[in-house]
Order: C-alpha cells, then sequence, then structure tokens
C-alpha cells in the first residue's frame, strides 16, 4: 500500500514538497515504514544525517503512533523530528 | 472544557496577546494569576541569532495541548482556567513565541499549572525551531525525541544532567 508521510522540521529539507510517497507492504509495523523511510532518504537526501529519523516519532492528525503500531491504510501521517517548541 | 483556550498564531496574522490571556484567565473565584511568556531573544550557544521560524504539525498540537490543560487541571486539584498559546511562522527578535497563563484559587496552584503547561509544550508539543544567525546561516533545534524508545535511551543517557532546553 501507498502511505502518504508529511515532513516537519529539518526533514522539510529532505523534499521540496514537504512530503514523501512510500509503498510498504500491508500489515506492516511502524518500525518498519521507519526503516522504509531511512533507506529512502539515504537515498533521495543524503544530506540529512542517517540518524534522525531514528529519533523521529511518527503521527496521525490525532496521536503518536509507536513502533509497534500497524500502519495505518488510507491516512496521511507526519514524521515529527525532536520537538523544540517554546 | 470551555476553562481552556489553546492557540496556534500564524505571525503574519497576529501577535500572541497577552492582555487577553489575562482576561481569558480572569475570574472571580481566582486570586492567583501566573503567567509564562517565552520571547526570542538575540543568541544561542555563542551565536548572533537574527530570527526564528517555527513549523507546527498543527492538529496534533492543538489536541496536545487540550490534553495538557486536562493533565494541568488533574495535577493542580483546583478550579483552573488555561491558556496556551504558540506562534507559527517567521518571528523577529522580541517576538512572543509561547504564552502560557493559569488562573487558579491560589498562587500555588498557579505556578504549579503554569510550570507543568509550559515544559509540556516545549517536550512534548509537535513544534519545531529554527533559528537563524546574523551569518545568514540556519540550523534547526536539536530538541527532544517523541518516540518512546529513543527518550527511555535518551533519558538514561541524560541521567544527572540538566536539561538544557
Amino acid at each position: 500500500m501507498k502511505i502518504r508521510i508529511a515532513l516537519y522540521g529539518a526533514l522539510r529539507e529532505a523534499d521540496a514538497s514537504g512530503r514523501v510517497e512510500l509503498e510498504v507492504p500491508a500489515g506492516s509495523s511502524i518500525a518498519e515504514l521507519r526503516e522504509r523511510l531511512a533507506a529512502h532518504l539515504a537515498g533521495h537526501a543524503p544530506a540529512i544525517p542517517a540518524g534522525l529519523v531514528r529519533r523521529c516519532a511518527f503521527a496521525s492528525a490525532e496521536e503518536i503512533l509507536h513502533n509497534h503500531r500497524a500502519v495505518p491504510e488510507g491516512v496521511e501521517l507526519a514524521v515529527l523530528p525532536p520537538v523544540s517548541g517554546g | 472544557m470551555d476553562e481552556l483556550h489553546v492557540a496556534v498564531v500564524e505571525r503574519r496574522v497576529a501577535a500572541l496577546d497577552v492582555a487577553a490571556a489575562l482576561d481569558f484567565v480572569g475570574d472571580p473565584r481566582f486570586g492567583g494569576i501566573a503567567t509564562f511568556i517565552g520571547r526570542v531573544r538575540d543568541h544561542n550557544v555563542g551565536r548572533v541569532v537574527t530570527g526564528i521560524s517555527y513549523d507546527l504539525f498543527e492538529p496534533l498540537a492543538l489536541r496536545l495541548f487540550r490534553a495538557i490543560g486536562e493533565r494541568a487541571r488533574a495535577e493542580v486539584g483546583a478550579p483552573l482556567k488555561l491558556w496556551i498559546a504558540h506562534a507559527k511562522g517567521d518571528l523577529a527578535i522580541g517576538d512572543l513565541a509561547v504564552v502560557v497563563a493559569a488562573g487558579t484559587p491560589h498562587r500555588d496552584e498557579a505556578f504549579r499549572a503554569c510550570r507543568l503547561a509550559i515544559e509540556a509544550v516545549k517536550h512534548e508539543a509537535p513544534i519545531w525551531k529554527q533559528e537563524h544567525y546574523v551569518d545568514g546561516d540556519s540550523a534547526w533545534s536539536e530538541g527532544c525525541s517523541l518516540c518512546e524508545e529513543q527518550r527511555e535511551a535518551e533519558r538514561l543517557d541524560h541521567a544527572g544532567h540538566a536539561h538544557g532546553h
């Protein structure tokens, strides 16, 4: 299935459109999506530090999705680098 | 709850409004109001800063601000009015980045609610700060990971050290 992921903070610099689209098998976990995103960025955005995706969280508009969660179908996700508000 | 106001304000549209925050948390029942105002400063880690850009994942940030409000209410165990507003977009030195105001019957509750809310906003809300420097360079701040495994690893790693932001 195709997953659209919105990019924020330092990860915005990975793609001028502010999004990436990844293909993952149905039933994949967030941990698997994380690996897929890290591999995609290593190829398409080498300026992004390799360790950054490991420190990111994945989220829908409603909640943070931790590693063990299944990737929801038909929902745009967001990948959230370490936060620095305030 | 209608005693909680949360907002993300695009800087191009408006500045954060401290007077409106104080007005909102005022109440005849309340003898204490505590506020935290975060402003953009002109230096960080030895570099001259000329401005800041804030990026937010707005739907989740607003949801989290509301959750923080509920947590503060449970924590202080007293009537509470709380205002949480964060700026978005391009800010100049001196601009307001964040305003938290808490109104409660007594000062201790107000201080506690305000502190809890600003710390949670800084460490948990999906907000990213990009600093712009006088030499034309820009950098995203390091920040706190929201990934649970990573948070735990960093917590153990930083045990005994002061939190730098």
